[in-house]
């Protein structure tokens, strides 16, 4: 399943830069993030645990996510694993970065995902409106977060 | 006075509708654990490793377990391989938990044993398992090709067997030599069963002798003790006992032998506890069989006139993942055979192949096989209407077995030396036409048009093949058992009749229509007559209830039973008058009351039914003739000769939409022969409940499996069963055509609805939008499939 769409920041693209790298920034983003613990041994991977609602399914996922291809100040991929509730989730995030017209950051996100299990069976219906919103709430809690350090 | 023939009301309603009756969720024995099965989430994968110590420490798991803890269980079986024991079939069968690799989500590969259902369930979470997954692939004609992904070693391009019946030379050359050939692909979509209640198994195990009491979802207990015993546990048949509670309805899904069943039996044992397994409505749709799935490619020949020349049928049937019971003989014997319909089609060929995917698990669903073929028939008669300008019931009644052809054997020996027993399709027809006023509907259909409004007629003179046995004939199709019926019936010192009959009931009234002939037959009231069944101790061996066979097969053993009792009750009377039996008569009153005469001598008559009548004479052995042993007891096993061949005509109105594709049906009329009928208030609910299941195949309902094989279509949010507000008031009609295969001359009625109702709606809305030179539309016609297609036959949307 491919999903994707664009989000607009006020800031420039060095600082939305900057917030996009920082893990305190993204587990905190992350909706529903109960754990978010760097791996030993390994850069730019964290150990995660969400807590996750959609559809007739509810309950904690426990991950990985891992961060590659990064292009400073323009792009990375993130890699998105989870397991719970009797379903799996895995998955893929291209996020990247342009100036816009007249100031500002336009953030492009391309996903492809993966849905196994119960989530497929009784969600799939609900999964791009659910993904929609939660991508919204993510990028949205980012953009707090920027003006918090602005 | 008689009661066959009467719509009496049912004797199993009062503790249906007072929620007095015990379904198997409410049996609670004490002791008793509760199971959750871990299932795969991945279409196609292989098992790496199985972690179960963090389920294992939650407080209330007796036990986690997996496949490795059940390699003493032999695999399931599948008793019906496609074609005879001559026919190659790959067989690959479910284990109680699977051990190696998963060809379908919901297979179970581990389970957890806890106080409670609850807790069962929280700790079948904490099961850790680590998966290798492999790519997937769900429909069947892709699984064939090669570089598809391989689901099991033994079949190369995932194909399980390949059948054919007909002939191949004859009909090439019919359709060469044809004035006309039409060519269709029909997609059978994948359908997945909905009972009320959903599967589930209570196993008790007694240590002290070995023996099993297994209280299971079954359609046919006898069966699945059969199975237990002679294949999977390997234990002399007293080992194991199978009661069906009270059934939630089956249609067929409720039939096999599944992988939970066994495991919970085999559970029993291991924990020494009673074990309880309720599938929940998830699991349902994962864990129990689908039915149909099928892409046929059909050609059919025809010339100018209307005659069809020939039929050419090529099948790719998906039989899912793994095989269930009886999973090969449904798309060949009971689809294949069936390919003549109504007609005298003097050439067919139909060529199946069976093939795996990484779907769930095919059986034979509510008519099982032909539906399927039914949908190939009454599509590609349409077809050639079409082509050749004809109205669809011309070529019909063309084509037509003519009423003084039976019996009636389809060409190229189609059904393996069976032939259709009786039959006056046109009656039916003719009847179903006067019912919608046929004359004025084209009338009707072209003003309609003229305003824009599609509406449309459809067609489906159907027939079908009940009363599934001759076991001979059976045997040489594959299938591994015998089809025969028993019935025990016994008049006790009272007079009040017990029967026990070897078929089950889930819903199809077996305690009253079976009264109903026993009161009729022996002088006796509904009241006095038991029927009882579903009980492997208490009743003979009997091969369960499916294919429309219960009273075809079954009620002629209980038939066969009332003579013999009858015969004995002519005895003893006419030792009790010293006549001679000969002079005896057994006579039924106007009141029904039964009693034996002597002929000609009504003061030397006894009541049999009665307490100090016959009944007590012979249950209290006081006098008897000769050697003769006490009691009316008599049990019968019948197998009959032929099957019965139930017949009729549905029409079906619908408007179509042109704006939105939606389709509204205005009117559905079938015309049904059943053969001779015992309760028509039964029947028509068997008829209600059938156009119900098969309008809904047509218009709503589809299995959905995305590109990684998961079923996205898995809860009643997402799968559309059938509401009474989608569909109008069914008019119905009845013509009677005895079997002369059986002495009650009944055919069956528990399938009619489902196989005839779908090519009607199907014919009904291509038929609406024929002006738009629409040919065929695959099911489910969905409001967004018909609105493409108006879309795209009306140039660019401009109609």
């Amino acid at each position: 399943m491919k999903l994707g769409g664009t989000y607009l920041f006020r800031e420039q693209r060095e600082q939305v830069w900057s917030t996009l790298m920082d893990p305190d920034a993204i587990s905190s983003a992350i909706p529903g993030v109960e754990e978010f613990v760097p791996i030993e041994d390994e850069e730019h991977a964290w150990r995660a645990i969400a807590k996750v609602s959609m559809a007739a399914v509810s309950g904690r996922f426990t991950g990985q996510v891992r961060m590659s291809e990064i292009q400073p100040p323009v792009s990375y991929r993130l890699h998105v694993s989870g397991e719970g509730q009797g379903s799996i989730i895995g998955g893929n995030v291209v996020m990247r970065l342009a100036d816009k017209d007249g100031g500002g950051t336009v953030l492009h996100w391309d996903a492809e995902a993966n849905i196994s299990g119960k989530l497929a069976r009784v969600g799939q219906r609900l999964i791009k409106a659910a993904a929609s919103m939660m991508s919204k709430r993510f990028f949205g809690n980012l953009a707090r977060q920027i003006q918090a350090v602005a | 006075m008689a009661v066959v023939g009467k719509a009496v009301k049912r004797k199993e309603d009062p503790r249906l509708i007072t929620g007095e009756a015990r379904y198997l969720e409410d049996i609670n024995l004490p002791g008793m654990t509760h199971i959750a099965i871990l299932r795969s989430p991945h279409a196609h994968a292989n098992i790496v490793s199985i972690n179960t110590e963090a389920a294992a420490a939650v407080p209330g798991v007796v036990g986690v377990y997996t496949g490795q803890d059940f390699m003493d269980v032999n695999p399931l079986p599948c008793p019906w391989p496609a074609g005879g024991p001559d026919h190659p079939n790959n067989i690959n069968t479910p284990r109680a938990l699977e051990v190696e690799k998963v060809t379908h989500i919901g297979a179970g590969v581990a389970v957890v044993v806890a106080e409670d259902r609850a807790t069962a369930q929280d700790a079948v979470e904490l099961i850790d398992v680590e998966w290798d997954v492999l790519p997937a692939v769900t429909d069947a004609e892709e699984a064939t090709f090669d570089g598809a992904p391989q689901l099991h070693e033994n079949a190369p391009n995932n194909v399980c067997m390949e059948w054919d019946c007909g002939d191949q030379e004859s009909a090439d050359a019919a359709l060469t030599s044809s004035d006309v050939v039409v060519r269709q692909r029909l997609r059978n979509q994948r359908l997945i069963p909905n009972p009320m209640e959903t599967r589930g198994c209570i196993a008790q195990h007694e240590p002290v002798n070995g023996e099993y009491t297994i209280w299971m979802t079954s359609q046919a207990p006898h069966v699945h003790r059969l199975l237990f015993t002679a294949f999977i546990f390997e234990v002399p048949e007293n080992k194991v006992r199978v009661i069906s509670p009270q059934i939630g309805g089956g249609f067929g899904a409720k039939i096999f032998m599944y992988p939970e069943y066994v495991l919970t039996t085999a559970l029993s044992k291991t924990v020494g506890r009673p074990v309880k397994w309720v599938e929940t409505r998830s699991e349902n749709y994962i864990a129990t069989t689908h039915g149909r799935d099928h892409v046929t490619d059909v050609e059919v020949g025809a010339n100018r006139d209307g005659s069809i020349t020939a039929l050419k049928v090529k099948t790719y049937a998906n039989l899912g993942g793994i095989l269930s019971t009886v999973a090969p003989g449904i798309p060949t014997t009971l689809y294949g055979r069936m390919l003549s319909g109504a007609y005298r089609f003097p050439n067919i060929y139909c060529h199946v192949t069976g093939v795996y995917t990484n779907t769930g698990m095919v059986d034979a669903y509510r008519g099982a096989g032909r539906p399927e073929a039914t949908y190939v028939v009454e599509r590609a008669v349409d077809l050639v209407a079409s082509e050749l300008g004809m109205d669809p019931v011309d070529v019909r009644r063309k084509n037509f077995v003519p009423g003084d052809a039976f019996p009636f054997e389809p060409s190229n020996n189609l059904l393996n030396g069976l032939s259709y027993d009786s039959g006056d399709y046109d009656k039916a027809l003719d009847m179903a036409l006067d019912m919608t006023g046929y004359e004025d509907f084209r009338a009707e259909q072209a003003a309609a048009r003229a305003e824009g409004r599609y509406l449309g007629i459809g067609f489906s003179t159907y027939i079908e093949i009940c009363g599934i046995a001759p076991s001979a004939w059976m045997f040489g199709e594959g299938w591994g058992a015998g089809l025969w019926e028993s019935a025990n019936v016994r008049m006790h010192i009272t007079g009040d009749v017990v029967v026990t009959t070897g078929s089950q009931s889930h819903g199809q009234g077996h305690e009253t229509s079976v009264a109903q002939l026993v009161a009729d037959e022996l002088g006796v009231s509904m009241d006095q007559v038991h029927v009882q069944h579903s009980d492997t101790l208490g009743t003979p061996f009997g091969y369960g209830t499916y294919g429309s066979r219960s009273t075809a097969v079954g009620g002629v053993a209980v038939w066969r039973s009332l003579q013999r009792i009858k015969e004995k009750a002519k005895a003893i009377a006419a030792h009790e008058f010293e006549a001679a039996v000969e002079d005896v008569e057994y006579v039924v009153n106007e009141e029904g009351v039964g009693s034996v005469q002597v002929k000609g001598s009504p003061d030397q008559s006894k009541v049999v039914g009665e307490f100090m009548g016959i009944a007590t004479s012979a249950a209290g052995g006081w006098s008897l003739p000769g050697d003769m042993e006490p009691f009316l007891d008599e049990t019968s096993y019948y197998d009959p000769p032929d099957c019965t061949y139930p017949f009729g005509t549905h029409i079906c109105i619908v408007e179509v939409d042109a704006e939105t594709g939606g389709v509204d049906i205005k009117r559905y009329i079938a015309v049904d022969d059943v053969g001779k009928v015992i309760n028509p208030m039964i029947v028509d609910g068997q008829v209600h409940g059938g156009i119900a299941q098969g309008v809904a195949q047509a218009l709503w309902e589809g299995a959905q499996y995305d590109e990684n094989g998961q079923l996205v279509s898995g809860s009643l949010m997402d799968y559309a069963i059938p509401r009474a507000d989608l569909l109008p008031s069914f008019e119905l009609g009845r013509t009677e055509t005895p079997t002369p295969n059986n002495p009650l001359g009944v055919k069956g009625a528990g399938e009619t609805g489902t196989i005839a109702a779908t090519p009607a709606v199907v014919n009904a809305v291509v038929d609406a939008l024929s002006h738009l030179d629409v040919r065929h539309i695959d099911m489910p016609l969905t409001p967004s499939r018909v609105w493409e297609t108006i879309k795209s036959h009306s140039n660019g949307g401009n109609s």
